[in-house]
């Protein structure tokens, strides 16, 4: 008698035991993805994979800002004739003067409102070469995201990390990113209305 | 090599392929032997071709799905075929030693034959991947005198693709759908589409059923915002758990793919998916010879067939090679980011660690590797 309860107790057991091993999924070793993402991660030894092929023609100039460092496409040589001195050699306030015939009258400016910006507010009125910011410091038109950052201090940071701005060649390293200007033109940043590039006849005809 | 461990049946039909297809038993290497042809009622020639024709016949021309299930079959023709099929194999051993002018349809034939016996993608080694993917090719280029790539890259070491998606970015231009279409050689006539975006009023959440999906004015429409789906390559895909033929599975990087010749079409994989994932062809996909992109993957966009399960592979074909999939390359947006989620630098980690991202019906447990946020 005693043996007997002694083996149905520890065959229960075994049952007991059985069912909470096999109910558990054990081919999953975490919760989620974000837990096997963040420990598979630890030991991340790079990929044989690269963007480099892909960056062919573009020329890049290579930044460090917060802690990121990355490609972004060099903006001097894509201005139809920079430098803009050879134009423009004098001053502003000199070139306004008298019956000079104006320049670069066709850009309006969509940006802000007059009372925040004009074109002086970052072109350096006396060196046209450069940009300049707020506070009358010189930048680079290589740099033109130091200029927007001033104000777009969420979007810089986005864009920094990655989060803002689009990526040239592939997701493999290295990374090279669009600047600001690339996909804003910065007289006027917002995206254009337009129509979709695809209407679907079938899923009409399907819906009906 | 692996042809000594295939995991299916084949005959050696093809004398280039093979080395020692020269020889027959006669002990010439090099034009037939003419012993077995002498006897024969038939020429070795005509045999062949009415034992292929008996057994495949004008459905030659057909895919490999056609030829098996598209053909009206009553008991007597299926008779006919199955010993036709075995006349088929005995006449390609009688020919084997002949010397003959039709190379190329044997070639054809040896391929079909091949393509239709071999075994699942999933289980294949590597040669084997590379042998169908090189039968596959070869078969193009026969049928259509045009030349393909095709890829059986396997999954990187070290990586796992995810994907993010700036809603406040996306302004409806669906140049994303257009590339896919492309890219992906999705069939013109259905208009087949992966990616759908999701027209949605401001201020209301998330409402899919009062979306619209299929919108044609100019974009941003006011108080709207748009919201892209595709497969989202769940981490623990409940589409790979029903298919009953393990036609759909998950890559180690953690694609989720199809085997397009090894589903049956029953679209239970479908049916589970939570997201409208998946798309069936219901009838033969078709894609201008002048639109076919070349550069396919056999997991990816190589073309479809009649009654098989199909849909995004993160365009398996350029993201194992570094590149961005076709819709992150054409938004002008940048509201699509893709990347190495086990890569600790990459932007996509960034995004994830950063900004406030969800995912479509978290609550199901499927871990979508596709995360939405906003600026
Ligand atoms: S989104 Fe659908 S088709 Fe894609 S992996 Fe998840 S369940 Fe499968
Ligand atoms: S449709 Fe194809 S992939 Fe989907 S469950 Fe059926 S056999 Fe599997």
């Amino acid at each position: 008698m005693m043996s007997s309860s002694l083996f149905v107790n520890r065959s229960l057991c075994l049952i007991v035991f059985c069912m909470v091993f096999f109910s558990c999924k054990h081919e999953d070793k975490y919760h989620g993805v974000m837990e096997k993402i963040e420990a598979e991660g630890e030991h991340y030894q790079g990929v044989s994979l690269s963007s480099e092929n892909y960056l062919e023609g573009v020329d890049t100039i290579l930044i460090s800002e917060g802690g990121h460092t990355f490609l972004i496409p060099e903006r001097k040589n894509q201005i139809k004739l920079y430098a803009c001195t050879e134009c423009h050699s004098k001053p502003l306030a000199e070139m306004q003067e008298g019956d000079i015939k104006k320049a670069h009258w066709d850009i309006k400016i969509v940006h802000a409102n007059e009372k925040a910006m004009n074109c002086v507010t970052c072109h350096n009125p006396s060196n046209m070469d450069e940009l300049r910011s707020v506070t009358g410091m010189s930048i680079d038109f290589d740099n033109s995201y130091n200029l927007c950052s001033q104000c777009h201090s969420k979007q810089f940071e986005d864009w920094k990390g990655g989060a803002h701005g689009k990526r040239i060649g592939g997701w493999a390293p290295p990374r090279a990113s669009m600047t600001c200007v690339n996909c804003h033109n910065p007289h006027q940043p917002h995206f254009e209305s337009r129509w979709p590039a695809r209407f679907n006849t079938q899923k009409v005809k399907e819906r009906e | 090599m692996s042809r000594s461990n295939k995991k299916w049946f084949s005959l050696n039909l093809s004398r280039k392929q093979n080395d020692d297809s020269g020889t027959c038993g006669c002990g010439k290497t090099s034009g037939g032997c003419g012993s077995h042809s002498n006897d024969a009622e038939m020429s070795e020639e005509e045999f062949y071709h009415a034992a292929v024709n008996a057994s495949i016949g004008d459905e030659r021309e057909k895919d490999g799905f056609d030829q098996v299930f598209d053909v009206k079959m009553d008991r007597r023709t299926a008779f006919r075929k199955l010993a036709a099929s075995l006349l088929i194999g005995a006449g390609a051993v009688n020919t084997s030693c002949s010397m003959l002018s039709s190379d190329e349809s044997k070639e054809k034939a040896q391929i079909d034959w091949e393509e239709q016996f071999k075994g699942n993608y999933k289980l294949m080694t590597d040669d084997e991947k590379k042998n169908t993917v090189d039968r596959l090719v070869r078969s193009y280029q026969l049928r259509t005198g045009k030349t393909i790539s095709m890829s059986s890259k396997n999954a990187e070491e070290d990586v796992l693709f995810g994907y993010a998606f700036n809603i406040s970015k996306c302004q409806g231009y669906m140049d994303c759908v257009s590339a896919c279409v492309k890219e992906n050689n999705q069939d013109r006539n259905s208009q087949m589409q992966y990616i759908r975006i999701h027209e949605m009023k401001d201020g209301e959440g998330l409402k899919f059923d009062e979306a619209d999906d299929n919108y044609y004015h100019e974009v941003p429409a006011e108080g709207h915002f748009y919201l892209g789906t595709q497969c989202f390559h769940c981490d623990n895909p409940p589409c790979v758990e029903v298919c009953p033929v393990q036609a759909t599975w998950r890559e180690d990087d953690g694609l989720v793919v199809v085997d397009y010749d090894w589903c049956v079409g029953c679209r239970y994989c479908m049916a589970a998916c939570p997201y409208d994932g998946r798309r069936f062809n219901w009838s033969k996909p078709e894609v201008p010879e002048e639109e076919v992109n070349h550069n396919q993957h056999y997991l990816g966009n190589r073309m479809r067939k009649k009654g098989v399960m199909e849909k995004c592979t993160f365009c398996v074909q350029r993201s194992r090679e570094g590149k961005n999939p076709a819709c992150v390359e054409a938004c002008p947006t940048g509201a699509r980011i893709f990347g190495n989620l086990l890569d600790p630098n990459s932007t996509i980690r960034w995004v994830l660690e950063n900004k406030k991202v969800f995912r479509l019906k978290e609550d199901l447990g499927t871990e979508p590797k596709f995360w939405y946020f906003m600026d």
